[in-house]
């Protein structure tokens, strides 16, 4: 019961287990993937606008899973990000169709043009 | 001229890679490097590839199978399912639309 009632105001607490593993795989990447992983991380909180707790431990995990692998091939940082770093990033968050602070706008924005276009056929 | 390049290519490498992982399938390294040594987009970045991939798998268009490689994680292996072969065939029906329509542009200019 208390149990329900925290994931209800924090999220689930399957959800901070799995982002705290996450976390912990970042940390524990050679540099300079350490660097370059985390500064995606923190750029992809920033960008991406997910407000849906499972997208964003998925995304995260995708990344993660990225930078291991690059880790383990050798491949080189740039070789992974491109020239363009911040659209390298954009175009990962993407990737990821789940709920956006900007949805909310999205719908507002399409229902007031249905109803000026309402107006106009009057 | 590269900057043009990249946008154009944008609206594009999803069917590219559709169309890659269609003639069999492939872990996220060989699709890059098909994509720069055979196809000659050399700039391309692996990254870049990979967000792709995962959209792709998001949108439902691939099945993914784990396959454990020497060292280092297993390798996710992209093969093509039939939502993704009809997304393919869109690909090519819209592509042939509009290089037709540009290349008449192209030719009126002559």
């Amino acid at each position: 019961m208390m149990a329900k009632w925290i994931e209800l105001v924090t999220g689930s607490l399957e959800q901070k287990k799995q982002y705290r593993q996450h976390k912990a795989r970042m940390e524990a990447l050679a540099e300079p993937y350490r660097g370059a992983a985390k500064a995606l991380d923190r750029y992809l909180m920033y960008y991406a606008g997910v407000t849906d707790g499972d997208t964003l431990v998925t995304m995260m995990g995708d990344a993660v899973d990225l930078w291991e692998r690059a880790a383990v091939d050798g491949t080189p940082v740039r070789a992974i990000v491109g020239d363009d770093p911040v659209a390298f990033a954009e175009d990962f968050a993407r990737a990821y169709s789940g709920t956006q602070w900007i949805d909310k706008e999205r719908a507002r924005l399409v229902a007031a043009i249905e109803d000026a276009e309402r107006g106009e056929t009057r | 001229m590269a900057n043009q390049m990249t946008e154009m290519l944008k609206g594009t490498l999803e069917g590219i890679v559709l169309a890659i992982v269609a003639a069999r399938p492939a872990y996220g390294y060989e699709i890059t490097v098909r994509l720069r040594e055979q196809l000659g987009f050399a700039d391309i970045a692996e990254g870049t590839v990979y967000a792709l991939l995962v959209r792709i798998e998001q949108r439902g268009f691939v099945d993914v199978e784990k396959v454990p490689s020497e060292k280092g994680p297993p390798r996710k292996v992209y093969s093509l399912n039939s939502a993704g072969r009809d997304q393919l065939g869109e690909f090519w029906r819209t592509w042939s639309f509009l290089a037709e329509r540009i290349e008449q542009l192209h030719q009126g200019e002559n």
